[in-house]
């Protein structure tokens, strides 16, 4: 296993250098499935610029990044030439891929531990639902290689995006969530959703996992972890206050992502929504939308996958990619990898085959229709929506039955896969 | 919500009829198809084409060219085919452009170079010319073009200089009006449409094919970015009718409002206008005899449309973003009423008018569409369906295929499926899928056709071509069975499902991407392989099915419709001759298609060499991989 996983490794970063240094590197950047104007590489070479000629680089509508990060980028820039910065991004998803190897290990170590204890709960004809103790060493290795070779996050590494550290972060802090490890797991969730503010919502999952299972110390552990990551999050913010001596850059970037200023075509749904729309509903749309991307399924489906944080983030993750307004493959390349560590819920799903079917089909289809749109100027913006609302769609499809299959999978162990009637089979309605 | 919260997990029973009788469905959905398609053709599924830009106004005005300023329409010609006799086989520039300067045009030629792709150290270089009337109502924003394609008198095809005459009349008239608000360009090519080509190019300051191949020069004179534009090709002086030409580069087809102005002014005007060279109107023909008329007019421009070719200098145009169509004006022979070059001035006039009119790119009407008859057409919505139903049934083919290997695993031995997860060979499938595309990628028209020339430097150009690529096929025939029989042993499987749904998604999906730049090439491909590939099965092919596959390689299609054109061009051939003639046509269609793709950026070899050659290799290695299921038979 160690020398596939070496393997896998090795291919991994002989693509991304390979392509990095190639001509195609920049066509992908360009490309508006990659970037956005949250997370294009462009931008930051633009904005950082505009810091080092100490013009204010908020005042214009085409910086997003924190303060933080533009200090941090002004200083890759300034210290590495463009060869090395290409190898910085290479290496922060090398490092991603191994946290999250190291994430599903020891989640599933964790599941094992748990089956072996509560074994005599379970139906006793059900023993092939249980999971082998092979899936220890087989889960991490196909979420690593779903990392490596995904071209999601592979086209999302060579166009530069800043996804790639934001990917870093949030890794990081799925990794303390299976650790248990408050402190790292605040700082990473408040250092990704600083930028990108919709991740946020990972602080429920967060919250669980660092809770002890004593029931009695649960509120307090829950208002700990809450604290610290209100008190990180306050302090990076003065701090980025202090880097730029103003305010302005909360309405640069949380601003920008709230009101959805820019609708230039991208993987998400608002852009198509927000141009058609009649403009004295725009506040109401918003509002309603960006509930739904950011709050609306946090408390629900904490409830329910309460005994499962890492399920319950990947879901999160999941919804965030889909609902977004800036959403790029690179945020999809994530949670798919991340779909790996669920695979004793594979056997419940149904629709993986025409889900995985539509994935490569909207990945095809939407250059294509761009192609059609944009160059040949025959096709026309609606053909490009209906891609990206067929690959929301999927997105959707594929996060149902995924969670569809954790209940089924936990109803199955209790009561066993048939149930008859009568006789006959009984099928189980969820309604 | 049913269908995601459909909560059993054996699947229902719908699916299941599915994949049980998948075969019967793929075939019934291909009959559909077809039938479907050549119902296309009748009056309940056609419609009849309207004006969407009211801005065009065609028809408001009177067309007013006429004989009685300037030079007359006879003196231009009678001048234009003295010099043309001088100059046998060039073009006349310095007379072109001394007559464009005395038409009072802004007056420029254009040099370009040709480095041939496929020979070293061979220049072609042209020259084309064209003037430009500015627009005395408002700047250079905009323009429209009028070109003719110079050809000398020892061209092989139909003289154009009756058009080129009645371009200089209308140039001279257009110049005394004053309603202008668009520049109009007058434009004069050189060696058909590598002249045009070569014009677009410089104009747009782009290149659209390989790097170095098509040196197109610089302009010294623009007019605005040009909105639409009309390409004449007149034969004579006597017209019988004028035919209107759409297809264009990869398919492409103009603004559906554009080509309708060109029936509707030709109406007005009384000439007499076609399509594919078949008169539109329904009047006098029965019902079942307009209904064969409209399904061959269909049917022809499909084929013109497939073969991706552009079927006139118009076609260029396309690709930058302009509306573009071609009329051509044949000679009437024989007696009778004929139009004058008057009337189809007019037609032009009309058009010019109505396109000055213009307030916005043409965006509104149809892009996408199949014209059965001239005043009639087949919407996107219409025809895709059909084409839907072929990819369908692959991707059918593909889901009971995946649904029976993932039910024998979950019913079956339910003790084996903990120990040996899933035997897919992803390694081995992910090697053959691989290779059989990096293959496509070295046979790529820009790679290896310069290879093969220059090996074969001796014997002419079409034959090494045929020589290099027919070999490769042949090896690759060949070697593949023998190599996965005796050196892939160790990877015995009961059967190779993850490749053989690979096969057929990358078929469906590729034809899907091609069918909505080309809708034709996707179609007739489609109606090739998708019957082949649905019969084939994940392990124990029969022969018969292997057979089958081997006549639809790409090598093979090629072979048989060159077979089929040249057997309907010259019937009475023996055999003998009759097959190397085919054998030559076949290699100098390779050729042509090659060049095609280095100087214009045509992608039909592309998509034969990058997705028709690898999804039948990988097929046709999934036939000769080892199985095991033999075996377990001879154990029970």
């Amino acid at each position: 296993m160690e020398k596939l996983l070496f393997f896998v490794y090795s291919i991994g970063i002989l693509i991304r250098i390979y392509l990095s240094f190639s001509d195609f590197s920049t066509s992908i950047a360009d490309r508006v499935e990659v970037s956005t104007p949250l997370n294009s590489w462009k931008r930051v070479i633009e904005g950082v610029s505009l810091y080092n000629e100490n013009i204010n680089p908020y005042d214009g509508d085409l910086f997003h990044e924190t303060p933080l990060a533009l200090v941090f980028f002004s200083h890759l820039t300034s210290t590495f030439s463009d060869f090395y910065v290409s190898l910085v991004f290479i290496v922060c998803d090398l490092i991603t891929a191994f946290v999250l190897y190291y994430t599903s290990k020891i989640y599933t170590e964790n599941l094992l531990k748990q089956q072996t204890k509560t074994k005599h709960v379970y139906n006793k004809e059900f023993n092939k639902l249980l999971i082998p103790d092979d899936f220890s060493v087989i889960n991490p290795f196909y979420v690593c290689s779903v990392y490596m070779l995904n071209p999601y996050t592979v086209f999302s590494c060579i166009a530069r995006t800043t996804t790639v550290f934001n990917n870093l972060f949030l890794a990081l802090c799925l990794y303390s969530m299976v650790k248990r490890h408050r402190l790292l797991g605040c700082l990473s969730l408040v250092l990704a959703s600083l930028p990108t503010f919709y991740t946020f919502g990972l602080l429920a999952p967060l919250m669980i996992s660092c809770a002890p299972i004593d029931s009695k110390k649960k509120t307090g552990s829950f208002i700990i972890t809450f604290l610290t990551c209100g008190t990180i999050s306050c302090s990076l913010l003065y701090l980025c206050y202090t880097i730029m001596n103003e305010w302005t850059f909360l309405d640069s970037v949380y601003g920008f992502i709230l009101n959805v200023r820019d609708l230039k075509p991208n993987i998400g749904l608002f852009w198509y929504f927000f141009t058609e729309m009649f403009e004295h509903f725009r506040a109401l749309f918003v509002c309603a939308f960006q509930l739904n991307a950011s709050v609306l399924y946090v408390i629900p489906l904490s409830i329910r996958l309460r005994r499962d944080p890492l399920l319950l983030a990947t879901s999160l993750l999941t919804l965030t990619a889909v609902f977004k307004s800036y959403p790029s493959i690179g945020d999809v390349g994530f949670y798919l990898s991340l779909l790996p560590i669920h695979r004793h819920l594979f056997y419940f799903m149904q629709q993986a085959f025409i889900v995985s079917c539509f994935f490569v089909g909207c990945t095809v289809f939407a250059p294509t229709v761009w192609h059609l749109w944009i160059y040949s100027r025959s096709a026309n913006a609606n053909f490009y929506f209906g891609v990206t609302l067929a690959f929301a769609t999927t997105q959707i499809f594929l996060i149902t039955d995924l969670l569809f299959a954790y209940i089924k999978r936990e109803f199955a162990l209790k009561h066993g896969m048939k149930r008859m009637i009568n006789g006959k089979e009984a099928r189980l309605m969820l309604d | 919500m049913g269908l995601l919260t459909d909560p059993s997990v054996g699947h229902g029973a719908l699916t299941s009829i599915f994949v049980r009788h998948h075969n019967r469905f793929c075939i019934v959905m291909y009959i559909v198809s077809v039938v479907l398609f050549c119902m296309l053709a009748h009056y309940s599924l056609s419609s009849q084409t309207y004006f969407s830009e009211n801005a065009l106004l065609p028809g408001l005005v009177k067309g007013q060219l006429n004989d009685n300023t300037g030079s007359s329409f006879r003196d231009h010609f009678r001048e234009l085919n003295a010099e043309a006799q001088h100059y046998e086989t060039e073009t006349p520039h310095a007379y072109l452009i001394s007559k464009f300067k005395n038409l009072r045009l802004e007056t420029y030629s254009h040099n370009f170079t040709l480095n041939y792709p496929l020979k070293k150290n061979t220049k072609y270089t042209g020259r084309n010319v064209y003037g430009i009337l500015r627009a005395p109502r408002s700047a250079s924003i905009e323009s429209i073009v009028l070109s003719v394609p110079y050809r000398a008198p020892s061209s092989v095809f139909p003289s154009t200089l009756p058009g080129l005459a009645v371009m200089f009349q209308i140039a001279q008239f257009f110049r005394q009006q004053i309603y202008w608000a668009k520049d109009i360009i007058f434009l004069v090519t050189e060696h058909e449409q590598l002249g045009m080509q070569a014009w677009l190019e410089a104009y747009h300051g782009t290149s659209c094919g390989s790097p170095g191949v098509l040196d197109s020069g610089k302009l010294s004179g623009r007019a605005g970015a040009i909105q639409a534009a009309i390409n004449l090709e007149i034969h004579s002086d006597k017209i019988d009718h004028i035919d209107i030409k759409l297809s264009g580069l990869n398919g492409q087809l103009p603004n559906l409002d554009l080509v309708n102005l060109a029936h509707r002014l030709c109406n007005k005007e009384s000439v007499k206008h076609t399509f594919n060279n078949v008169d539109g109107g329904a009047i006098g023909r029965s019902k079942v005899n307009s209904y064969y008329t409209n399904l061959s007019t269909m049917m022809s421009m499909v084929m013109t449309q497939a073969t991706g070719v552009p079927d006139g200098n118009h076609g260029l145009f396309h690709r930058f973003g302009i509306e573009a169509i071609t009329l051509e004006g044949y000679e009437k022979e024989g007696r009778g009423i004929y139009s004058s070059v008057f009337q189809v001035g007019r037609v032009i006039e009309g058009m010019f008018r109505s396109l000055n009119n213009l307030l916005e790119r043409f965006h509104q009407s149809f892009f996408f569409y199949l014209l059965p008859s001239t005043d009639r057409y087949v919407s996107i919505g219409l025809y895709m369906p059909c084409l839907v139903l072929l990819v369908g049934a692959l991707f059918l083919k593909a889901f009971s295929t995946w649904i029976q290997h993932s039910s024998e695993h979950k019913s079956g031995d339910s003790s084996a499926q903990a120990t040996i997860p899933e035997r897919l060979n992803v390694g081995m499938v992910s090697v053959i899928t691989l290779g059989s595309h990096v293959v496509g990628l070295i046979l790529l028209p820009n790679l290896a056709p310069a290879y093969f020339t220059h090996f074969w430097n001796y014997i002419p150009t079409h034959r090494a071509l045929l020589l290099g690529y027919g070999l490769l096929s042949i090896t690759i025939v060949c070697l593949l069975p023998i190599i996965m029989n005796k050196c892939l042993n160790s990877f015995k499987s009961s059967n190779w499902v993850l490749l053989h749904v690979i096969c057929l998604l990358e078929l469906g999906i590729g034809l899907l991407c091609v069918s909505m730049h080309n809708f034709s090439l996707g179609y007739l491909t489609a109606l090739v392989y998708v019957l082949p590939a649905v019969c084939i099965k994940s392990s124990q092919n029969r022969i018969i099915v292997k057979l089958l596959w081997l006549i639809v390689h790409p090598m093979c299609s090629l072979f048989w419709i060159t077979a089929y054109i040249t057997y309907t061009a010259y019937p009475e051939l023996p055999i003998s001759d009759f097959l190397t003639k085919v054998l030559e046509a076949s290699g100098q269609w390779m050729v042509l298609s090659t060049i095609d793709n280095m100087i214009y950026g045509n992608w039909a070899f592309s998509v034969g060499v990058l997705l028709l050659l690898p999804v039948w290799t990988s097929f046709w290695c999934l036939m000769f991989l080892p199985t095991n299921v033999s075996q377990k038979l001879k154990a029970e």
